[in-house]
């Protein structure tokens, strides 16, 4: 589902501006953030609920609670992004606390899932990289999303996009190189 | 695939390809982004009050509502499949604005993925389906379909197909409004008026 929302402010605005903004009541800011931390908060809540309702649930609480607490934010104690995430965190943690589910049996082996501090990984990680596809144009979005992730070999992308197949890869290459630019140093 | 596979190495500098396959490595630890339902589309809507803002409950709990936008729908995609079939209209080209990947339900090995054109000018979309993987059809009156879905239900039908290749293509159209749709699914459809088929693909 293709999220169209205006654009009243400039695409480069940071996420921090749009906090700042949002806290002060604008709206086009924090419809902008929703547009850029939709999918990347809803990825998160799945990963936790694995349940597309209550995730669902999740993103509205979400994004309420950004509302609301968008005057806590302190630019000056970081980027917008990580104090985001600790929103969504948390709004998710307390949907999954509502649970009420209780399993029939304790189990005698340790589980093999993640751990928590690897759970949290693994959520920041997706967090940044759907982020960033977002800023990403219709086209690097759609060569990537079948690269990696349709199960469809080079060639097949290159005939299912009727076109050759160098140049699938040239725009593959330049796709990553761009994702690289939006992520920046924060995963070196 | 490897990153070797995908991107190649030749002409990029040591920094570069470092760089690469980084982004490589996290986009395959991330996996794909989920797609959003309509019920997202839109951010909820933030009181003016000092106060908490109301949070928009969800859509998907009036489902008297939806079965009634579910009918409407049905009856657009006959009018809109009427029109298109009937148009005289000279053929445009096919520029895709979204791709949709799907997956096995059962097997690792069947996918899909569809991409839908722009709206053309009297309200279809056109879609070129691509699905690898599916067993051919048991009889001569199976066949596979594919849906749209609402809270995981498949709602709205979207044309029919068969399979006789490892990789099969097929260009659909409807006129559904698309946004008020949360996924996609094929169904193995037998043919003899047993109702909704197994879901064979999924979103």
């Amino acid at each position: 589902m293709a999220l169209s929302l205006p654009r009243m402010l400039p695409v480069s605005t940071t996420d921090g501006e749009l906090i700042e903004r949002a806290a002060g009541g604008d709206r086009s800011a924090f419809e902008l953030l929703y547009q850029r931390y939709a999918r990347p908060v809803f990825g998160l809540a799945l990963r936790r609920l694995g349940d597309r309702g209550r995730a669902e649930d999740a993103v509205q609480e979400t994004f309420a609670s950004i509302w609301r607490s968008a005057g806590t934010y302190r630019p000056d104690r970081g980027p917008g992004a990580p104090w985001l995430y600790a929103v969504a965190r948390n709004a998710i943690v307390d949907r999954a606390r509502n649970r009420t589910e209780i399993p029939a049996d304790i189990p005698d082996e340790p589980a093999r899932e993640a751990g928590p501090a690897e759970l949290a990984e693994q959520g920041w990680v997706s967090w940044r990289v759907h982020r960033a596809l977002e800023e990403l144009n219709e086209r690097e979005r759609e060569v990537i999303s079948l690269a990696y992730w349709s199960g469809l070999s080079q060639s097949e992308v290159a005939e299912f996009l009727d076109i050759p197949l160098g140049t699938v890869k040239t725009r593959t290459r330049a796709a990553l190189a761009r994702l690289a630019e939006i992520l920046g140093d924060e995963f070196e | 695939m490897s990153f070797d596979d995908l991107i190649g190495t030749d002409g990029l500098s040591a920094e570069e390809e470092a760089k690469l396959r980084r982004v490589h490595q996290l986009l395959v630890a991330a996996g794909p982004p989920p797609e959003l339902s309509s019920d997202l589309s839109l951010p909820p809507v933030p009181n003016d009050e000092a106060d908490p803002p109301e949070v928009a409950y969800l859509f998907r709990r009036r489902r008297g509502r939806a079965l009634v936008i579910a009918l409407a729908a049905a009856l657009a995609a006959f009018v809109g499949g009427y029109a298109f079939g009937h148009s005289k209209g000279k053929p445009v080209a096919f520029t895709p604005v979204r791709t949709v990947t799907m997956h096995g339900t059962s097997t690792g090995a069947s996918h899909g993925v569809i991409n839908i054109a722009q709206k053309d000018s009297v309200g279809n979309w056109p879609m070129k389906v691509e699905v690898s993987g599916l067993p051919q059809q048991t009889n001569r009156t199976a066949y596979y379909e594919l849906w749209l879905t609402r809270d995981g239900k498949a709602v709205a039908p979207c044309g029919s197909f068969r399979v006789n290749a490892k990789t099969t293509r097929v260009q659909l159209s409807v006129s559904y409004p698309l946004k008020t749709y949360d996924g996609w699914v094929v169904t193995a459809q037998t043919g003899q008026r047993d109702g909704l088929g197994p879901v064979v693909l999924t979103t």
